[in-house]
């Protein structure tokens, strides 16, 4: 789809894989750091590594992290006659939404493989845990990128409305403030049908974290999936009929 | 008035087009005319409503009256995208990613619309921007932002070019290039859509002429046809002006200019009778002549002395 691959080559010195590196590396760094301070101890080996990692990056900075990305990536259409251009070619609103859904999407992939090999770099050498990170923590892993197509969708969506970088993201800590206060209220259902509050039940995934068992079901991760896969179509094709009926001004 | 071929003759007709913000009427009752194949000069002071009336063309504004028909199809949200794969457009300043270079721009042209190589070369080629490429946009002058801009229009190979003062900001000898270019692609078969506050930047290149002012139409036809519009004050060469003009101004405005008199708004029959009056009662006449009258006078004219 020529929208899609237009929109890779717009991330070509962006500093949009600033935030890709940095953000999940800062909770790394934090997980380890912390596990020093408090005495280099990880009582259940890899487990408890991912837990002091992911838990609050789940609850907070991902979340704001997919909307710095979105804001990014719609940041460069508000300069010049860029949006004019955008929507004078026959590319179709919807196209154009996806475009940045996808890129967003592969963003937050690769925002993940850098926590996951932060993880594991760190689990070694810092702290010589034996094997690797067992394999529930990578379909984990890929369960928190599905589950960021929604924010990442939302996020885009306001974007996309919204010339001010800082104004998308700070809806973004309010969302994942509420999301919080649903998981911590055990309000499972409703914590996943909204976007923030659906990441950060991804990101408790095995952690027996809130609304969490600790251990990874299908029917959890059936519920998560589910769910991301649901919101992201709702919310890119509510956002592409109103880019259809906007007005450039 | 031009374009009486019908609606097959011409690229763009509009009836009754109108755009309201707030209660204030920006463009109202427009029926705009443009020929096919044409350079249609689209003049107005700034503010006047040319941009809003050329995004109303290209549906990234929804009309609140009116309707547009482009190469005889209705303009309208639902029609847009199929229309829009004909039009080459460049709306108020020049698109492009800062970022990126002018290569890396026109290749993410080239994915979007999935054009050719060949497509995207004459494109570059057309507006000389080959040996820039790979600069970075953020570090381009405002004319190689607008060659750009005009060049990633182009590559689609459009029916119908709109731009949206592509001139401005730029230096005399920028002007000249993209009037030339405007030239060359018309002679090619493009309709070209072109607007500007200033006339005598599009006057020699358009073959029709629209004038806005305040949203309306204030004329619309060809160099000619504006011309004919106003009739050029006649001089009097006299070696007595003060004592003709306090005689002609009896009958007509008159005012001395040097060792003439002027009189505004006399046709042919007036003259004659003025200068058989003057001859009467014992003035010398040396000459009577018709003013020139540049087009910039009748533009002047047109949109009260707002458009230069």
């Amino acid at each position: 789809m020529g929208s899609v691959r237009a929109e890779f080559l717009k991330l070509k010195r962006s500093l949009s894989w600033a935030v890709v590196v940095l953000l999940p590396l800062m909770a790394v760094i934090t997980g380890a750091a912390n596990t020093v301070v408090s005495g280099g101890r990880l009582e259940d080996g890899w487990h408890t590594l991912w837990l002091r990692v992911v838990i609050f990056y789940g609850l907070f900075p991902l979340a704001i992290g997919v909307a710095a990305l979105a804001s990014l990536v719609w940041r460069v259409e508000h300069h010049g006659g860029n949006w004019n251009a955008l929507m004078g070619r026959h590319v179709s609103s919807l196209h154009v939404v996806i475009g940045k859904v996808a890129v967003l999407a592969v963003l937050a992939a690769a925002m993940q493989t850098v926590l996951v090999v932060g993880v594991v770099v760190v689990g070694k050498l810092v702290f010589a845990l034996p094997g690797v990170l067992p394999a529930p923590y990578f379909l984990v892993s890929v369960v928190i990128v599905l589950a960021c197509l929604p924010v990442a969708a939302l996020q885009s969506g306001l974007s996309m409305l919204m010339r001010s970088f800082a104004a998308p993201v700070a809806v973004a800590l309010l969302g994942a403030i509420g999301g919080v206060v649903l998981l911590m209220t055990r309000l499972e259902v409703l914590a996943v049908v909204v976007p923030y509050g659906l990441l950060g039940r991804a990101t408790q995934l095995g952690t027996g974290m809130f609304v969490d068992s600790g251990t990874v079901t299908t029917g959890a991760v059936a519920a998560v999936v589910v769910a991301a896969l649901s919101l992201t179509a709702v919310v890119v094709a509510g956002t592409a009929a109103i880019l259809d009926r906007l007005d450039i001004r | 008035m031009v374009g009486h071929g019908g609606p097959v003759a011409e690229m763009i007709t509009t009836h009754d087009l109108g755009k309201t913000y707030g209660g204030r009427a920006v463009v109202e009752g427009l029926d705009l005319r443009v020929p096919k194949g044409c350079v249609y000069g689209f003049l107005g002071p700034n503010g006047s409503g040319k941009s809003t009336t050329m995004k109303m063309l290209l549906s990234l504004v929804r009309p609140t009256t009116g309707e547009i028909r482009i190469m005889g199809r209705p303009m309208r949200r639902s029609t847009r995208r199929e229309l829009l794969g004909h039009i080459g457009s460049l709306i108020e300043s020049p698109p492009a990613y800062g970022h990126l270079t002018g290569r890396e721009n026109m290749r993410l042209v080239q994915r979007l619309l999935e054009l050719n190589d060949d497509q995207v070369v004459r494109a570059v080629h057309t507006v000389r921007l080959h040996d820039h490429l790979d600069k970075r946009v953020r570090d381009y002058s405002l004319g190689m932002k607008q060659r750009l801009g005009i060049a990633m229009a182009l590559a689609r190979e459009p029916r119908l070019l709109i731009l949206d003062e592509p001139t401005n900001g730029l230096d005399p000898a920028g002007i000249d290039e993209i009037r030339r270019l405007l030239k060359q692609l018309a002679d090619g078969g493009i309709t070209v859509m072109v607007s500007s506050h200033l006339l005598d930047e599009i006057d020699r290149t358009a073959t029709v002429l629209g004038i806005l002012g305040n949203g309306r139409m204030l004329f619309q036809g060809t160099r000619d046809q504006l011309l004919a519009r106003s009739t050029p004050d006649v001089l009097i060469d006299t070696p007595e002006p003060q004592r003709a003009a306090a005689l002609t101004a009896q009958w007509h405005p008159t005012r001395v200019d040097g060792e003439a008199v002027r009189l505004s708004g006399l046709d042919h029959k007036g003259t004659a009778g003025v200068v058989s009056r003057l001859v009467r009662d014992g003035i010398d006449i040396y000459g009577v002549r018709r003013d020139a009258q540049s087009l910039e006078d009748v533009f002047m004219d047109l949109t009260g002395g707002r458009g230069l």
